[in-house]
């Protein structure tokens, strides 16, 4: 079970495949005074460059940036990892980015942000994965579990493409499955900071 | 693992010093290099005093080195156009590509130069803490089954103009050799740049002139916000007022530096700021 009164910093989501309409849906529902910041880390084609975070936007109840290499982190603010490069989160909460080669075959890589945030923010992390047709993002929900941070796999039965979330699935026994609407709910209902 | 302990190592046992790199990153690659070699710190200490060869593979390893041919078109799109009022009177335009990598950008470079008849002026110099990229910037041969897209960016920046101009062909400057996948960098054009082995951290600026343009993409986001300073000074410094500066997509100027340069798409121009004292 998880306490009510657990002290979250941040929640990272990853996604690829169908993932795209599902953030949207979140983003469009959750709370505007949303107590953390989320950070997204979404599979995207490498020369399609600008337009995601723009029509983000247009849904989010919360504004959606693109960070910049060393931006801090601050709550109710919403982060996506910029198209070609891998996005980490630092000690001092702050964000560093990286050219270094592709992981899974993706820049970014949910691995590479939900590993570096597991560290950085251990027990105090929520991780979900959702819908995408890639194995990326398993072991970096296995770290967030290994800190003991919430992990949350969205429920495959649900998902456009179910080849991430089973392969995370066939890594961990995650905290919670949830569908979509039950991860809006979630992330609605956490305490405020 | 303490690998805040192991980079006072490295630094004391070699030429190398990473301890101003980002502390998340520099921690992971570190470890990375324990698992491919199957080390523990203990065993990577050893290594590292004692074994030269296994350093400068190391170094490899942790080092980036991903570039290509007209990254991110639009910054060159936006060059091209800039270039012309920016440059056209200088007499001789002195440009450094800090962290070069294996030189595409300064080929990039060169090709837009040229297309705007400046080429005889430029003095361009490309420099890389990394031998074997510096190698390979010299020889201008360029991997090109996996790397269509050069060809696509090429065209991006050189060929989508609207008012009928000729196309630029890209055989103007690239030989295709399909039997060995590469492309290579026409010797006209090769000859022009001069590369050398420079260290951004440890190394002061090895240049008595200033320059027009200093070019260091996606090389300070490995860094810590104070070596990061630190770098911006040092390119300041050795910029002309006016001169402008060509960061990574992503990078931006935090702390003092910001307000001494003003943002004109992606160049950071050098302000023309003579009354603030530093």
């Amino acid at each position: 079970m998880l306490r009510n009164d657990k002290r979250y910093k941040a929640v990272v989501i990853g996604g690829s495949a169908g993932s795209f309409s599902i953030v949207t849906r979140i983003l469009s529902k959750i709370r505007p005074d949303f107590p953390l910041p989320i950070i997204l880390c979404l599979h995207r084609l490498k020369h399609v460059r600008s337009g995601l975070v723009e029509s983000l936007n247009l849904k989010s109840n919360i504004e959606v940036v693109e960070p910049f290499d060393k931006d801090r982190i601050v709550p109710n603010k919403v982060y996506l990892a910029p198209s070609n490069y891998h996005m980490f989160i630092e000690f001092d909460n702050s964000f560093s980015l990286s050219t270094e080669i592709v992981l899974n075959h993706s820049r970014p890589a949910i691995d590479h942000t939900f590993s570096s945030a597991a560290y950085a923010y251990r027990d105090k992390l929520i991780g979900i994965i959702l819908t995408g047709a890639n194995k990326d993002g398993a072991k970096g929900m296995k770290e967030i579990a290994g800190k003991k941070g919430t992990t949350i796999i969205q429920d495959p039965a649900t998902c456009e493409v179910d080849t991430m979330t089973k392969s995370a699935l066939r890594l961990i026994t995650p905290d919670k499955v949830l569908s979509p609407e039950e991860i809006i709910d979630f992330l609605n209902q956490l305490p405020n900071v | 693992m303490d690998y805040k302990n192991y980079l006072q190592h490295l630094k004391k046992h070699t030429r190398y010093d990473f301890s101003g790199y980002s502390d998340n990153s520099i921690h992971r690659r570190i470890q990375k290099v324990l698992t491919d070699h199957h080390l523990n710190v203990e065993q990577l200490i050893e290594k590292t005093k004692y074994d030269q060869l296994f350093v400068e593979k190391m170094v490899e390893e942790i080092t980036v080195n991903t570039t290509e041919l007209f990254r991110n078109p639009e910054v060159w799109i936006d060059l091209y156009h800039k270039y012309k009022s920016f440059l056209k009177n200088k007499k001789q335009i002195n440009i450094w590509h800090a962290g070069c990598s294996s030189g595409q950008e300064v080929y990039s470079n060169l090709i837009i130069l040229n297309e705007l008849g400046l080429l005889d002026r430029v003095k361009i110099v490309g420099t890389d803490l990394n031998i074997k990229m510096l190698s390979a910037s010299k020889k201008g041969r360029y991997n090109y089954k996996f790397n269509r897209q050069y060809i696509e960016n090429f065209n991006k920046v050189l060929n989508s103009k609207k008012n009928g101009s000729p196309k630029v062909p890209f055989e103007k400057y690239f030989t295709i050799n399909e039997q060995e996948d590469c492309l290579e960098v026409n010797d006209f054009l090769r000859a022009i740049p001069l590369f050398r082995r420079h260290d951004l951290v440890q190394e002061k600026i090895p240049f008595y002139n200033k320059f027009d343009v200093i070019f260091c993409r996606n090389v300070l986001i490995y860094f810590n916000a104070e070596l990061q300073s630190k770098i911006i000074q040092q390119f300041y410094n050795q910029l002309f007022v006016g001169g402008i500066m060509i960061l990574g997509n992503h990078e931006g100027i935090n702390g003092f530096f910001k307000t001494k340069f003003l943002k004109n798409g992606p160049a950071f121009v050098k302000n023309n700021a003579y009354h603030l004292k530093y």
